[in-house]
């Protein structure tokens, strides 16, 4: 019941929201973001480049498949990302970002006796809200992934805390518990028990979902 | 001619205090949580000419940016600087105490507290 609110909600919000733009992190002005989040069903590369401090201009490519391998998906977009709000409290800091794009995708679907191939536009908005302090964290997103006959929209939440303060150029460690899902892909809630490493400029994240499969992220500011 | 003498030599003394001291805007600073989040107050601090050196306390909040002999900046270009990195100035102070100074004062002092 929640979770059908919240695949409601979110989109709504995604809609009122959109700008052209896409979103999720960004580095600080003038910098490029490169992200990575790998694991057997979805494997997505992107690299973005903020032109202020609240926009950013990437290229992203995407794998995704389903869980039984009936189906897989590829896609090339160019996405923009939009920092819609800040709010900066002494001892902590929320964010709600735009994200979206807009590129190829090719699609194989294994079907009974046929295979079938098609390329199609798909365009991806969403929205992303963090809250963190240096002890806690927690983020929601949700992003649709249309295109025609297609809906494969994501949606995620994640919530974590650090084992202990730490300098500022030290590495701290975090865990983060993740549940996410692909709509048409996959009919279960995929969560996956990580291990973060945050430093200055990268942070990396390490777990195995509850399909017993290996995940692993990161990102890295330059 | 002796008070003039005297009065020379301790001005003397006094100027050359401040030539050699060091100066320091320490901000204090919002939202400053996450290190791979804040770097980018460091790197756009260091691209500046005028800075020597920079230190960002995530725990007491504090950007303290350590100026070359002879360089000034001004608040209004700090704020902005941060203000442009995603946070929000909530004050600011000059120190005469270099960088290293500030760094080892704010640990020891999250030392004590432990």
């Amino acid at each position: 019941m929640i979770y059908n609110r919240f695949k409601v909600v979110l989109p709504l919000l995604a809609m009122l929201l959109s700008q052209p733009a896409t979103a999720g992190p960004m580095g600080f002005s003038e910098s490029f973001m490169a992200m990575g989040d790998f694991n057997n069903n979805w494997r997505e590369s992107f690299i973005n480049y903020a032109i202020t401090p609240r926009d950013a201009f990437g290229i992203s490519a995407t794998y995704m498949r389903a869980d039984d391998k009936s189906k897989s998906r590829t896609l090339e977009e160019i996405t923009y990302t939009r920092l819609l709000k800040r709010w900066n409290a002494p001892h902590a800091q929320a964010n709600l970002w735009f994200q979206g794009g807009i590129g190829a995708l090719q699609g194989e679907d294994k079907l009974v006796g046929e295979n079938r191939d098609f390329d199609k536009v798909m365009i991806t908005p969403g929205v992303q809200f963090d809250y963190e302090t240096t002890r806690i964290y927690f983020q929601a997103s949700h992003r649709l992934y249309r295109a025609t006959d297609i809906n494969h929209d994501y949606t995620s939440v994640r919530a974590g805390f650090s084992f202990y303060e730490s300098d500022y150029d030290k590495t701290q460690p975090w865990f983060v518990l993740e549940a996410r899902n692909m709509n048409g892909l996959s009919e279960k809630i995929e969560v996956t028990p990580m291990l973060r490493l945050i430093n200055k400029s990268f942070f990396v994240e390490a777990g195995v979902n509850n399909s017993r499969e290996p995940r692993f992220n990161f990102m890295y500011i330059f | 001619m002796k008070k003039l003498l005297l009065t020379t030599i301790v001005m003397s003394a006094l100027l050359a205090n401040v030539a050699f001291a060091a100066q320091t805007i320490k901000a204090n600073v919002n939202g400053m949580v996450c290190a791979f989040c804040a770097q980018g107050i460091e790197k756009k601090m260091r691209a500046l000419a005028q800075t020597q050196d920079v230190y960002v306390n995530l725990k007491q909040r504090i950007v303290a940016v350590e100026l070359k002999e002879g360089q000034s900046l001004s608040d209004d270009k700090v704020k902005a600087i941060i203000k442009d990195a995603g946070y929000d100035v909530t004050s600011i102070e000059m120190s005469e105490h270099p960088v290293a100074h500030i760094k080892a004062e704010l640990e020891s002092k999250a030392g004590a507290k432990k």
